[in-house]
């Protein structure tokens, strides 16, 4: 069934090839200094790598906005978002992936009842303008010290041909890598808690886990969609927004990895912390939209006259609209995944106001006098809970967030041998920890948490301020989150 | 660095040959010019079979470059303007052997007082051709100096349009018969013709200047 679930994540992978690819490689191919097939092989090589060598968890912002708790609804959500990416890539039009799939999963929150963190999805949505304006602007700088350089040096045509080229190839090498390593996780991180795969020790390369063998198939799945469909996606980067020519194709694709790399990369960002100097805010920005916006930023700094804004109007209504499908899509599929094909789409989560997570409120220091309300009643709906909460409160956000974490029922039942395929995670210290709670039932996930941390290895940082100690924490949160879906135990101590 | 630009730096050099064989060609069209119109046959001979020479080597040339270009698939947004900037300049190499040619098969017989305004054609003909050859060498490495050189090849056509011009006025105010009068003028105009071929060359050059500005 598994196997079956993971079918959409492939379907998002090939979506996901048949549009990206063309952010990196469509100007180079449109403009003939590479042709389509050299492009494929060298993006399907560096994808794959990226994938494997490099792939990360889920998306942070992906993952703040609702985590899909049933593998049914993740293959719903997939679904979704594969199905309104693959209608853009059919209409030729470079939409952006965490965009679409943030659109899916607000629509699983809506059906499952749960809370849709408005921030993130603030931060996601302030990047339809920032992308495209910060590419615009980084291509049309870039255009500008390319003219005057490439008046002053006097290189010969043909060798300026050959550097472009180089650069063009090194340049979409390294973007596929990354794209591999950063978007593997939107397409398969979701299925990582059900991994089918089990580690496998080959001969000469080692042991190869079964997340590896995940992103790999996830990858694969992106090489397909480049050989199969990209080919229209790059027409429109390079030929129909903006006719460009090789050097201005070098310049979108410069400007794309610049942005790209200055907002999203955390080692520059650390890096600028480290020197006191105010570093650039980490904002999801959608490579799609930095390419379309450094086209656009070219053709404007040569004058504007030979810009086709039909195309431009098309894509922007498109960048609109893709979200708002992904979730009507997402909303509709889940309901008929749930109520015609009988599929768990939302692991029901219940919400409990007794003397236990009463007094676990009052010990953060928040005033239970608002709890009067809700006390002795349980919900099922987090979202319902969040609105009652917050029309009888004075609590803040964050607050009303840490009530309904602490109030959350999630039944769980120590239990060592589940944790036998992520021993290589944990010290031997945490594991024997682990081994003092042997069969003990826990209702909430904090109460876990607190009997854990009577052992000095669980015990987080207290000044997170250096970034050692902000590892050490992450990667505490990190094992926190194997241990509860590990001992997750739906049915017990309701 | 080298190794990897050899290819390269191979056609750069054919490139750059195939434009000296076309400025070679033209000095030689200018001695081989004077030595007809001081009667050194021999001499004016063997600066046709040279120029022929050279023709069979730029049409090597330029197929050699062409093929080059597209096997390789380089340069792709100017290959068809540099190939048709090399085929032109070509032609003005054909040009230049077929009017010796003519002067080889019909020996005209040239007037002595003709001989100056002569001469002056055909050194602003060449003269023309040899601004032609700096456009394009420009073209290919320093845009900006395109337009000086046109603005040049444009003055000198203009040159041997207008000496050219005086110098048929005079054939046909010479008192010598019509049918010598119709073969002196031919050869007159055939020698203003290199100059337009060159000017033909730089009409298309400056638009393929523009279409390579960034």
């Amino acid at each position: 069934m598994v196997f079956i679930y993971l079918l959409s994540g492939l379907f998002l992978g090939w979506s996901f090839g048949a549009k990206d690819t063309a952010n990196i490689f469509g100007a180079a191919v449109e403009t003939k200094m590479i042709s389509f097939k050299r492009a494929a092989h060298i993006a399907a090589l560096f994808v794959t790598l990226g994938a494997v060598l490099d792939g990360s968890g889920p998306s942070q912002t992906l993952s703040k906005l609702g985590s899909v708790n049933a593998l049914g609804g993740a293959f719903t959500v997939a679904l979704a978002a594969a199905a309104t990416i693959t209608i853009m890539v059919r209409l030729g039009i470079p939409v952006a992936t965490s965009q679409t799939l943030a659109g899916a999963i607000i629509g699983w929150n809506y059906f499952a009842g749960k809370l849709t963190d408005f921030s993130s999805l603030a931060a996601i949505g302030s990047s339809w303008i920032l992308a495209p304006v910060l590419g615009a602007i980084f291509a049309a700088v870039l255009f500008y010290i390319f003219r005057y350089y490439l008046s002053k040096v006097q290189i010969h045509m043909l060798e300026q041909d050959f550097w472009t080229r180089f650069w063009l190839v090194i340049i979409g090498a390294f973007g596929a890598y990354a794209l591999g390593a950063n978007n593997i996780a939107n397409i398969v991180g979701i299925f990582v808690p059900v991994n089918p795969f089990k580690d496998v020790n080959i001969p000469v390369l080692g042991m190869v886990s079964g997340v590896t063998q995940l992103f790999l198939l996830g990858s694969l799945s992106i090489v397909v969609g480049i050989y199969t469909y990209s080919f229209k996606v790059m027409k429109t980067v390079g030929k129909d927004l903006f006719n460009l020519s090789p050097i201005t194709a070098l310049i979108a694709v410069l400007s794309e990895s610049i942005v790209l790399f200055l907002f999203s990369s955390k080692g520059l960002h650390d890096l600028l912390v480290s020197l006191h100097i105010p570093p650039i805010p980490l904002v999801p920005v959608s490579a799609s939209q930095i390419i379309v916006g450094s086209v656009l930023g070219i053709g404007l700094a040569k004058g504007g006259k030979n810009i086709r804004y039909t195309m431009l109007g098309k894509i922007s209504i498109a960048w609109i609209t893709a979200p708002l499908i992904a979730f009507f899509f997402s909303f509709v599929a889940l309901f008929i995944v749930q109520n015609v094909f009988e599929q768990t789409v939302n692991v029901e989560s219940r919400y409990v106001f007794d003397r236990t997570t009463i007094e676990a409120i009052e010990k953060l220091g928040y005033d239970s006098k608002y709890l009067s309300t809700v006390n002795g009643r349980s919900f099922e709906n987090e979202l319902a809970l969040y609105k009652e909460l917050k029309a009888y409160s004075k609590f803040s956000k964050d607050q009303l967030l840490d009530i309904l974490a602490t109030t959350e029922l999630y039944p769980m039942t120590v239990d060592s041998s589940k944790l036998l395929h992520h021993k290589a995670k944990f010290s031997s210290e945490q594991l024997q920890s682990i081994a003092t709670l042997e069969g003990k039932q826990f209702r909430h996930k904090w109460q876990l948490a607190q009997a854990l941390e009577r052992h000095a290895c669980w015990q987080p940082k207290a000044l997170a301020r250096t970034k050692k100690a902000e590892a050490y924490n992450h990667n505490l949160r990190n094992l926190m989150d194997t241990l509860y879906s590990s001992f997750y135990k739906a049915g017990i101590a309701k | 660095m080298p190794l990897i630009l050899k290819t390269t730096r191979f056609i750069e050099a054919q490139i750059d040959t195939f434009l000296d064989i076309v400025s070679d060609s033209a000095m030689m069209f200018q001695l081989a010019v004077d030595d007809y119109l001081n009667d050194r046959i021999q001499q004016f001979e063997e600066r046709l079979s040279q120029i022929r020479d050279n023709e069979h080597r730029a049409d090597d040339l330029r197929v050699g470059i062409e093929r080059f270009l597209y096997e390789r698939t380089l340069i792709p947004e100017n290959r068809g303007d540099v190939l048709a900037i090399l085929e032109n300049t070509d032609e003005v190499i054909d040009n230049m052997k077929d009017s010796l040619l003519q002067f080889s098969i019909e020996m005209p017989v040239i007037p002595e007082e003709l001989d100056d305004l002569w001469m002056q054609t055909t050194k602003a003909s060449v003269a023309a051709v040899e601004q032609l050859v700096f456009a394009v060498r420009s073209f290919f490495r320093d845009l900006s100096a395109v337009n000086n050189y046109i603005h040049k090849v444009y003055f000198f056509e203009r040159e041997a349009d207008h000496i050219g011009e005086k110098l048929r006025r005079q054939i046909f105010a010479m008192d010598i018969e019509l049918s010598r009068k119709s073969q002196l003028r031919f050869f007159a105009i055939h020698i203003e013709k290199i100059s337009d071929y060159a000017q033909a060359v730089c009409d298309r050059l400056s638009i393929y200047t523009i279409k390579r500005q960034l």
